[in-house]
């Protein structure tokens, strides 16, 4: 138990490094901000209680946005996106339910399920990012783009540390 | 109490959401200068758009009492404008005394009853002598032939409408000058008929009717209405029918205008008769 809870501690502290150090500098031409320190609201455990996911997603938005340097930015869409997971994980729940104890990654589940379900919780996290960011709906189809691009980046990216995993 | 805290425990984690968004949200409307102008614009814009509505609504409710001060005010820069253009026609003139240099006096008045549909019309206004009205002053309204005062209480004025078959006015064609006497035949109460006009004059539909002067009722050129259709009848003159200016169904502010030279031109004219 305590060892699960060091790892994930481990696992937020190289998630919050690897965000602010190297995917925060990553623009490609205005459109593409990947934020994949998502993955780690991903990953908890699915029997969270949901006061702590909140609280938990509440502190990662906030310390990143200590770095970005946008107070309440990423706090408020990182909440968001704890507050809409578990909603998600019922609707995604396999015919025989959740094994006790597992966390919802692409080890358990498979790579289908993982897809949709990191794409879904993704999508909503930049969508309230970014309109949150531009703050005005006169450019929506444009601030649209940037987060289908930017969603596809986070993606791919916290697909590849998935596979990273399993392959380890 | 129970009850509460059952809801509570139902909706705790709704609560808490809105409870830790709300943080959020507040940090970021306080805490990043860009979201802060944008968050107090968007308020600043509904408060305006309210604000804005309530005063096109109190502007709305006051229009009856701009109506009246514009209309007074039009009526005293009238007066102005009557003693500043009026030319002194003698050259003995030694004192500048205003009144005698101008010749009309306007004062504007609210028409409180109206009619249409007889054959004699009259309306009311709500100024009588009292106010400075007197019998045989002219009345238009915006600009246009309206009718003549016939009688005066001290508050309240009766007029004859141009819309009564009593009416005679000595109107002209403005573009040749040629004039006839304007009455009302009683049937449409747009339409006048212009007679004594002669056939060898041209006229057109569309050509301006306007008062001459010479009844020293109406000043000269207040228009009356256009030439709407015009026929032969008889061997020598034009029956010109004439859409009249004023629409007699809504006059409402109507401008009294008095000749103050008047009688001296009457006096003068019985001498010879």
């Amino acid at each position: 138990m305590i060892n699960r809870i060091l790892r994930h501690i481990i696992f937020f502290i190289l998630l919050i490094l690897l965000q602010v150090l190297f995917f925060n500098n990553i623009q490609f031409s205005g459109y593409v901000n990947p934020y994949i320190y998502i993955m780690f609201i991903l990953l908890l455990p699915v029997e969270i209680p949901s006061w702590l996911l909140l609280l938990l997603s509440f502190a990662t938005g906030l310390i990143i946005d200590f770095f970005t340097g946008s107070p309440g930015m990423h706090t408020s869409a990182t909440v968001l996106a704890g507050f809409v997971r578990p909603q998600i994980l019922t609707v995604l729940s396999p015919r025989d339910g959740y094994e006790p104890g597992a966390s919802p990654s692409m080890l358990t589940y498979g790579f289908r399920w993982f897809l949709i379900y990191s794409l879904t919780i993704i999508l909503i996290h930049h969508t309230a990012l970014f309109y949150l960011e531009v703050f005005r709906l006169s450019e929506f189809f444009r601030t649209m783009l940037r987060v289908l691009l930017s969603s596809l980046f986070s993606l791919t990216f916290i697909l590849l540390g998935e596979f990273y995993r399993r392959g380890k | 109490m129970r009850s509460l805290l059952n809801f509570l425990a139902r909706f705790n984690n709704l609560i808490i959401f809105l409870l830790l968004e709300g943080i959020a949200i507040y940090l970021l409307a306080t805490g990043n200068n860009y979201h802060n102008t944008r968050v107090i614009l968007g308020i600043r814009g509904i408060t305006n758009g309210v604000e804005e509505s309530i005063s096109n609504t109190r502007n709305y409710l006051n229009l009856r009492v701009i109506n009246q001060v514009l209309s007074e005010e039009n009526v005293a820069l009238r007066n102005r404008i009557g003693r500043l253009t009026e030319k002194s026609s003698s050259l003995f003139f030694s004192v500048t005394d205003t009144v005698y240099r101008q010749q009309y006096n306007h004062t504007s008045a609210e028409v409180i009853n109206n009619s249409v549909t007889r054959q004699k019309n009259f309306f009311t206004v709500n100024k009588g002598y009292l106010q400075g009205v007197a019998v045989d002053m002219a009345v238009t309204s915006d600009n246009a032939v309206t009718g003549v005062i016939v009688g005066c209480s001290a508050n309240f004025s009766v007029a004859m409408s141009v819309l009564n078959q009593d009416f005679k006015l000595s109107t002209r064609i403005r573009s040749n000058g040629y004039f006839g006497s304007l009455s009302w035949d009683g049937r449409h109460y747009r339409k006048a008929i212009l007679s004594e006009i002669p056939q060898h004059v041209s006229v057109n539909v569309g050509d301006t009717i306007e008062t001459t002067g010479y009844s020293a009722i109406f000043p000269e050129g207040i228009m009356v209405g256009t030439v709407s259709e015009f026929e032969k009848v008889g061997g020598d003159f034009y029956k010109i029918t004439v859409d009249l200016k004023s629409d007699f169904k809504k006059i409402d502010f109507v401008d009294i205008i008095g000749n103050m030279k008047k009688n001296e031109q009457l006096e003068l004219e019985n001498k010879f008769q």
